[in-house]
């Protein structure tokens, strides 16, 4: 039996965090995963991340990814790979599952990292080929490069929901509808209104009927539930569909910590059954420590920010560090930690209806049922700024952890200030220089640049793009609202792709001047 | 239907191993090395792996990470092969998996 200083389990961001930590300090460190390739989810994660700075904000999940995978190997973790974790006894024996072989292992520490598992709904149909987690999408288009569908239709509204469906419309999918039985969209505003723009429909309180198909999907019906969840009849709604994506919540794998004995509660604010752990991950086994989903669902930033944690607690626990060092990293890391977990979407926030923002403002009810906000509700927001000349208009409504477009911009015209959650404003618009370098880091793609009256009846309208192909300009289309709608002809006037704008082109389209305020993408005839 | 993702806007170009052949349900089939034996089918536009035992029912992918084991056929005579997880290989013989067997419920 071979033994370690640390054994974690899950290769995934917190994880591979832990390991880098531990393994600095002089841990002898293993991870095993049961996956062909480290990493966990970040290799599907083609967004840009929110956050600040401390949290690697505006760089996308699979950047982080290849980071975090250089960091393991110079640290010198080792990473063991198809190791499948099926038993965690008592002294810290791990029983693992390698090709055909069954081995022993003894951590003298155990961080358990293994992250979370998609939520089902059955429902006529449910198990027709075609019919696919969210992350089964993910992982078709993004690790593999093929289309999970043609026409697809997705279930849920919480940020995996709306960032897949966004991700299924860059690999060229059809998106027909956006579907939640929950009232109001459960993921942030930005990531709905840059589906809904593109002409996405949103149907909350509305689910599955069925799934329609022999042996395999065709169709889907959905309808209108009431508030108790209860088919209203008559309000069926038909879809012509090949596949029905689900992204109906997340729960952790918390399995091998019930094995060992951990005490467990069962806490839907932290998505179900969790280990009672303090703030450093320690649970009820002295040197069982855990990190990431697999304690509580939050997105893979704050895992990052846990599995750093856990192994400096892991590393203090077996004397490879003083008190005084943990409590001092400890510190630090609770301030970035804190940071993620303020705002609207602070998990102490979950199951709240929130009216107004942290500045008083009443929240989009728009955005809310239907995925954007709208035209009469956008002025009142602090970003939405008007000036002579090209100035940018952040269309930014919900308090979130977020702010790289205030470093973004060379001239500092944006604010957000000390408060990482506030919205942002322009204080300094007619400064703009239409660099468009705020557009580009802007994770929730919310900051346009505007001109509004370009002398001659026309406004140009500048947005983030990320699709295939990239229209040319000089090429006619269509100016698409908040909502989706056809509002105005449209132009295209530049495209831009600079190597810092980081895959996100930014094309300028030239609208009516009325439009100015109202077109916000661009549809080729 | 072009199912495979050429270039995408985020990931730039699709890099894959080589192009091999394989079987399914002995027709030839071509695919790439190393890639998820679903991904190839999917690729190709078989959305059928399997008919469950009771009631042949057809599955097909569902998790498409090796959890939900609703993809599992039977490749190189070996059933209940996680297709999301295996990767492709030259000459592989997969076929379509009945209860626990390659032999379609009729024949069984």
């Amino acid at each position: 039996m071979k033994r370690y200083d640390l054994i974690i389990v899950g290769a995934g961001p917190s994880g591979l965090s832990a390991a880098i930590e531990a393994a600095k300090r002089g841990m002898k460190t293993i991870i095993f995963d049961e996956n062909e390739k480290p990493g966990g989810q970040l290799f599907k994660q083609i967004h840009k991340f929110f956050g600040s700075k401390e949290h690697k904000a505006k760089i996308r999940g699979f950047v982080i990814g290849e980071q975090l995978l250089k960091e393991a190997d110079e640290a010198g973790v080792e990473v063991k790979l198809n190791a499948t974790v099926i038993g965690l006894y008592q002294d810290k024996e791990v029983v693992v599952k390698i090709g055909e072989e069954i081995c022993h292992y003894k951590g003298d520490s155990i961080i358990i990292a293994t992250g979370a598992a998609e939520n089902m709904v059955t429902f006529p149909g449910w198990t027709l080929p075609g019919v696919i987690g969210a992350g089964a999408a993910q992982t078709m288009m993004n690790l593999h490069g093929v289309k999970p569908g043609q026409k697809i239709l997705m279930l849920g509204s919480g940020n995996v929901g709306l960032v897949v469906s966004f991700q299924l419309l860059q690999c060229g999918c059809d998106v027909v509808a956006l579907v939640d039985a929950a009232p109001r969209v459960g993921g942030y505003g930005v990531h709905a209104a840059k589906v809904a723009r593109t002409g996405v429909p949103f149907y909350l309180s509305h689910t599955i009927v069925k799934a329609e198909g022999e042996d395999k999907v065709t169709g889907v019906t959905i309808a209108e539930v009431d508030s108790s969840f209860k088919f209203i009849p008559g309000t069926e709604k038909h879809f012509d569909v090949d596949t029905i994506c689900l992204a109906v919540g997340l729960s952790p794998m918390s399995q091998l910590l019930k094995m060992a004995g951990c005490e467990m509660e069962d806490n839907p604010k932290r998505g179900g059954q969790v280990p009672i752990c303090d703030e450093n991950g320690r649970t009820s086994i002295p040197g069982i420590f855990v990190a990431g989903d697999v304690s509580g669902i939050e997105e893979a930033s704050s895992a990052m920010i846990e599995g750093r944690m856990a192994g400096i607690t892991a590393a203090e626990y077996l004397g490879y560090m003083d008190k005084e060092e943990l409590d001092k990293g400890m510190e630090e890391l609770d301030h970035a930690l804190n940071g993620l977990r303020q705002g609207m979407f602070a998990p102490k926030n979950r199951g709240k209806k929130i009216t107004e923002t942290e500045e008083g403002i009443p929240v989009s009810e728009n955005l809310l049922t239907k995925g954007y906000v709208a035209d009469d509700e956008i002025e009142r927001f602090p970003g939405v700024t008007h000036a002579k000349g090209i100035h940018p208009v952040i269309e930014c409504t919900q308090n979130i952890p977020c702010n790289p477009c205030q470093d973004a911009c060379p001239k500092k015209c944006i604010s957000i200030g000390e408060n990482i959650t506030s919205l942002p404003t322009v204080p300094h618009a007619e400064d703009c220089i239409n660099c468009g370098m705020c557009v580009a880091s802007c994770s929730g793609q919310a900051i346009f640049l505007v001109d509004e009256d370009c002398g001659d009846g026309t406004a140009t309208v500048t947005l983030p793009y990320e699709f295939l192909p990239l229209p040319e300009p000089g090429t006619k289309g269509v100016g698409l609202g908040r909502s989706g709608q056809p509002v105005c002809q449209a132009e295209v006037v530049s495209v831009k792709s600079l190597k810092a704008f980081d895959k996100t082109n930014l094309l300028t389209m030239r609208v009516p001047k009325e439009y100015a305020m109202k077109a916000r993408f661009f549809k080729a005839e | 239907m072009d199912t495979r993702i050429a270039v995408h806007p985020i990931l730039g170009e699709t890099t894959k191993g080589r192009e091999i052949s394989f079987t399914f349900d002995g027709k030839e089939m071509t695919g790439y090395e190393g890639e998820p034996i679903a991904a190839a089918l999917k690729a190709a536009g078989v959305m059928i792996h399997r008919y469950t035992k009771k009631e042949h029912k057809p599955r097909g992918i569902f998790c498409a990470i090796g959890r939900c084991t609703d993809c599992v056929m039977v490749v190189d005579g070996v059933p209940n092969v996680r297709t999301c997880i295996t990767p492709l290989k030259e000459g592989m013989d997969v076929r379509t998996q009945y209860g626990v067997s390659a032999e379609p419920f009729d024949k069984q």
